[in-house]
């Protein structure tokens, strides 16, 4: 029998579903508008208990990266890839990674990137010209 | 709130590769030795403390009762405490707490890890589980990946460079070859650790801390009672804590861990000291861009600085400010629960004369910092040598 319980706001299988799908969801402020991918059932901004869920554009820049080489079990026959932090152009900064990348001059901060659905484990990007 | 000292410490077996012993059997030697070197009998221990993160690679829960078992006296209340790599000193804190606040006069802390019986990829993921399993391990992240985004944002902003992680790890390894518990014995240069193979760059394995086994035990007690079997007392004098967002996306600032900056706030307020008045650190350096985030982050350099501070050889054992003397999470090892009981066991030793070749001249003033995972939690203890 599943839990009794009204959710106002997606769940985290609800999320993992959405990442195989190419669709991103987050969480918002009702109050004050902050966004966070990551659930929050109260604001750290503002301390409101009104969240809500949103789904994210797709589309941002890379904050940071490395270049995987030795790869947690998820990811065993994809190394070396880019593991990417990503500022989303709807704000949130999410992780990601991005396939075929093994040296440091093929990725850079800044650079534009869009996520995708794939088969494949967690949250993949693409680098976009 | 009462005065708390460091009554001893005890490392037990040499950390590293341990093919004989499980990690009750370290957990309970270590604790024998610095139960032993307080004077004291275990029966006069009110409670045990013990920091373990990953005990369950060795499909074992619930070990306090184990050790204290093996310690003779299997009534006394124990707690197994895990803050990922800071078990530790979360387990430290604890007692710090009890005995300050009345609740108990003598303490006993042990840190214990036993992990290299199991393979590299398994081990990477049991380390892993420190972090947030959905929105970063899931995504490709491994705990050398997450440091080594840091580094690329600390290289990016501030100029730091690769040789200059590297000496970081020359600097531990050098001093660790005077640690005779240390898991490595072996001096490296600049040029091995840039030539060793990339784990996620820009780190490279000479820059990353080991998979160590290892344990490490300290007795946490009264001015009181402390008297009563030493003159020289080790004073805890500052204690501090704090977190910041698990996943490391969502932090504003990659360069450095917050949690750090708050919990020394806090240990250097109780403890009335600036960074400046500290003779010693054993910092959290799990990889080499920990170490030079951490020791700007504590306020010994200004941000941006950390690098280059090391370049100018401001950190070793004869600078402006020793940084790790006992070879720390790089050299000495990284068993994660017993790390931030040994950088206790560190001071204790070097506030006694036990330090050997490694001692820092003239330290009066020590501080130590725990980080678990990329600082969810973190904790800072200062010393003053009494």
């Amino acid at each position: 029998m599943p839990e009794e319980i009204e959710l106002k706001t997606h769940t985290i299988k609800d999320f993992l579903d959405g990442v195989r799908n190419g669709k991103l969801l987050g969480y918002r402020c009702r109050n004050c508008g902050y966004q966070q991918v990551t659930p929050m059932v109260f604001c750290p901004k503002c301390q409101s208990g009104d969240i809500e869920s949103v789904e994210l554009k797709p589309t941002g820049k890379i904050i940071s990266f490395t270049i995987i080489h030795v790869p947690p079990e998820s990811h065993i026959n994809d190394a070396p890839y880019a593991w990417v932090i990503v500022e989303l152009d709807d704000g949130p900064r999410v992780s990601g990674w991005i396939q075929f990348i093994s040296r440091p001059e093929q990725i850079k901060i800044g650079a534009r990137v869009r996520y995708r659905r794939s088969y494949l484990p967690g949250m993949i990007f693409e680098l976009v010209k | 709130m009462r005065k708390v000292v460091v009554l001893s410490g005890g490392i037990g077996p040499r950390w590293g590769r341990w093919e004989k012993l499980t990690g009750r059997e370290g957990a309970a030697l270590a604790a024998k030795e610095a139960i032993e070197r307080a004077g004291i009998e275990p029966r006069q221990i009110q409670a045990i403390f013990v920091g373990n993160a990953l005990a369950e690679a060795e499909k074992q829960g619930h070990i306090g009762p184990i050790i204290a078992t093996e310690l003779g006296i299997p009534e006394v209340p124990t707690m197994r405490i895990e803050t990922a790599c800071a078990s530790g000193s979360s387990a430290f804190r604890e007692a710090f707490v009890n005995v300050a606040a009345g609740i108990y006069d003598v303490v006993l802390v042990v840190g214990v890890e036993k992990v290299t019986h199991i393979d590299v990829i398994t081990a990477t993921t049991y380390f892993a589980y420190g972090m947030d399993q959905v929105y970063e391990a899931r995504n490709g992240a491994s705990f050398p990946g997450v440091y080594a985004a840091m580094a690329v944002a600390h290289m990016n902003k501030y100029g730091t460079t690769e040789e200059q992680m590297a000496l970081v790890s020359v600097k531990n390894h050098t001093n660790a070859l005077h640690n005779p518990k240390a898991h490595f014995h072996k001096k490296i240069t600049v040029e091995d650790v840039l030539k060793s193979r990339v784990i996620a760059w820009p780190l490279k394995l000479y820059d990353c801390s080991p998979f160590s086994d290892g344990a490490a035990a300290v007795i946490v007690t009264t001015e009181e009672f402390a008297r009563k079997y030493t003159d020289n007392l080790v004073y805890v004098i500052g204690s501090g804590r704090a977190g910041v967002q698990m996943a490391l996306p969502e932090r504003d600032d990659l360069t450095s861990i917050k949690a750090t900056t708050l919990a020394a706030r806090e240990a250097y307020r109780m403890a009335g000291i600036e960074p400046k008045d500290v003779d010693f650190a054993e910092v959290h350096d799990c990889f080499t861009i920990a170490e030079i985030i951490a020791t700007e982050d504590l306020g010994f350099f200004k941000k941006g600085e950390g690098g280059k501070a090391v370049e100018e050889g401001l950190t070793q054992i004869d600078g402006k400010i020793a940084i790790n003397p006992s070879g720390g999470l790089k050299a000495k090892g990284h068993p994660v629960g017993a790390t931030g009981v040994g950088q206790v066991v560190e001071v204790w030793e070097q506030f006694n004369g036990l330090a050997g070749k490694r001692t820092v001249p003239g330290a009066e003033i020590a501080l130590t910092h725990n980080v678990g995972a990329t600082g969810g939690t973190v904790n800072v203890h200062i010393f003053r040598r009494g």
